[in-house]
């Protein structure tokens, strides 16, 4: 079985937000709730990179650990789902998550916290695979059609990656070989002038 | 000729002196370009990747220096730093910890129980009365009560019921009741903020130090044999458990505040430092309250009666609040018999029992 993961490549994301739309659209997302964002460093300063963020399904997730009705489960393919039949929307998931990934919509009583909400790798829920109730409930069910997530297959640059941890992490491995180590400091380079950096992610100066 | 000598010789140490200003300022200048191509002082070039990543993780105190427009709580955020702090305490500290507290303190109150029984009321009952508590101070006594064990065990359920509940009725089950526990800690925590203040208003008076409170203290307030300590309307034991009403009472409400009303924007490390805070204090209560539950219900005979009643007998005053007593004494407050007792007369007059009164 397959160990799913994203990986978003600073040195490719162009912040376009079109994993962000791709997301909302594909899964229906309730109002005032994105499943994914587009975070950017340094906006405006050289050495600017953006990243493109949601739940990364972790192995040891957060999440499941401190909630306190157990409404999240993983699957065989390594996604981290949960009920939301059994959620309480007490936000608990929410302290506890390193990346902000889960959402509450503000149904409950007075605008309080209606039940929780976050990217579910295009992998809907614990009902029957693409039924009525999985996609009203959780948005489309991408992998039980042989698919990846939308945000992925959408990304214009190809910056996120997602799928097989070991097919990821081939990709990217293959990208920094590639490229070496220039492109990772691109938008500083050009301050350095003739101080040049051979080989290596640390170089002595050659002056 | 000496005149033209000199003159070269200064001319010769200004430029001298220009050039080696020269040759200092550009290497300062290059020393500059070095810091801000990311230089450190051997000359080496750091990879700024680890810049960015620094920036993403928030290391070294920085501040989060991230923009998005998704519109959200803490969404310019990429790395949330303290959720794993706080998911620890949650899961290592707190519900073990809060359920060792509480479950040990009941098998200590069990095991103290068994050994020593009810305190009996010295002397006997007299059969004379002091009134202790107005009908206004036990409705609202019983008020509060009710709201806290309401409070309390929601509160249990929605910290223990995963490890207890969820193994005994299933995931299901257990959801119906979580969900209803936390709409019901929401919609009664406002309450017992009211209570807590009208209990700090009622009886502050009656709470600060008084004589004999620290001796009291000193000798347990006579748990472990020996005279009965002497107390005034309340001892010190009642004292400490009033304040800490008070006190723990409003930092429980003030942070179960934060947590309610999460849509008004706070953040996630306050929200994480309010339920540690929450779960803390609500754990001093609860123990706090087995212990005042255990004094008033069976650990000494005679004081339940004040909160059902609201009288109870001298021997039972002198005995346990010998100060308040004596100058209940003095005012000429001691009654012989409880003034009224509408349950007896109602009683008689029930359907059925065609007995009336006139």
């Amino acid at each position: 079985m397959a160990n799913m993961k994203f990986y978003c490549d600073s040195e490719r994301c162009i912040e376009c937000n079109g994993c962000v739309t791709a997301c909302k659209n594909e899964n229906e997302v309730p109002w005032g709730v994105n499943r994914r964002r587009v975070v950017t460093i340094k906006d405006g300063e050289p050495g600017e990179r953006s990243l493109s963020v949601a739940c990364m399904h972790c192995t040891d997730a957060p999440c499941a650990a401190v909630c306190p009705v157990d409404c999240f489960y993983t699957t065989d393919d390594g996604v981290v789902l949960h009920d939301k039949d059994i959620c309480i929307g007490c936000g608990y998931c929410f302290y506890a998550c390193p990346f902000g990934a889960p959402q509450f919509p503000q149904t409950g009583a007075f605008g309080s916290r209606g039940k929780m909400d976050k990217c579910t790798f295009c992998n809907g829920g614990p009902e029957e695979d693409n039924s009525a109730a999985e996609y009203t409930k959780y948005g489309a069910n991408r992998l039980a059609e042989g698919k990846l997530p939308l945000c992925a297959e959408m990304c214009a640059t190809k910056a996120l990656l997602a799928g097989d941890a070991d097919v990821v992490s081939d990709v990217y491995r293959q990208r920094v070989v590639t490229r070496g180590m220039s492109t990772l400091d691109w938008g500083v380079q050009f301050k350095k002038g003739s101080l040049s950096g051979p080989g290596g992610l640390e170089g002595k100066v050659t002056k | 000729m000496s005149g033209i000598r000199s003159l070269s010789q200064l001319i010769f140490l200004m430029v001298f002196a220009l050039s080696i200003s020269c040759l200092w300022i550009p290497a300062q200048g290059v020393a500059a370009q070095a810091d801000e191509a990311g230089l450190t002082q051997d000359g080496k070039v750091l990879n700024p990747g680890t810049d960015l990543w620094r920036a993403v993780r928030q290391r070294d105190g920085m501040p989060p220096m991230a923009d998005t427009p998704t519109k959200g709580m803490d969404s310019n955020i990429l790395i949330n730093t303290y959720g794993e702090d706080w998911r620890q305490f949650r899961m290592d500290q707190l519900i073990p910890k809060a359920g060792m507290l509480i479950g040990g303190v009941l098998a200590l109150i069990i095991v103290f129980h068994l050994i020593k029984g009810g305190l009996e009321i010295e002397g006997g009952r007299s059969g004379k009365y002091l009134l202790r508590f107005r009908e206004f101070d036990r409705v609202l006594h019983w008020t509060v009560a009710l709201i806290f064990i309401f409070l309390a065990l929601t509160g249990l359920i929605l910290l223990g019921g995963r490890s207890l509940l969820i193994p005994l009725i299933g995931k299901e089950a257990f959801s119906v009741i979580a969900s209803a526990s936390k709409e019901g800690h929401n919609l009664f925590g406002p309450l017992f903020i009211v209570g807590v203040i009208a209990l700090f208003v009622r009886f502050i008076s009656k709470n600060f130090l008084g004589k004999g409170d620290l001796g009291w203290i000193l000798k347990a307030g006579g748990m472990f044999g020996g005279k009965h300590p002497t107390a005034g309307f309340f001892n010190m034991g009642e004292k400490i458990w009033f304040w800490m009403i008070i006190i723990v009472g409003l930092i429980v409400s003030a942070t179960g505040l934060v947590l309610e009303f999460s849509f008004l924007g706070g953040d996630r490390e306050l929200m994480e430092l309010a339920m540690a805070l929450h779960g803390i204090g609500a754990t001093l209560l609860i123990v706090g309250a087995f212990g005042h539950i255990y004094m008033g219900v069976a650990g000494m005979k005679g004081s339940l009666e004040s909160m059902t009643t609201g009288y109870v007998d001298l021997n039972w005053a002198r005995q346990h609040h010998d100060q308040w007593a004596v100058q209940c004494e003095q005012e000429g407050k001691v009654l012989d018999k409880k003034p009224g007792v509408p349950a007896e007369v109602k009683a008689e007059s029930a359907p059925g029992n065609p007995v009336t009164t006139r």
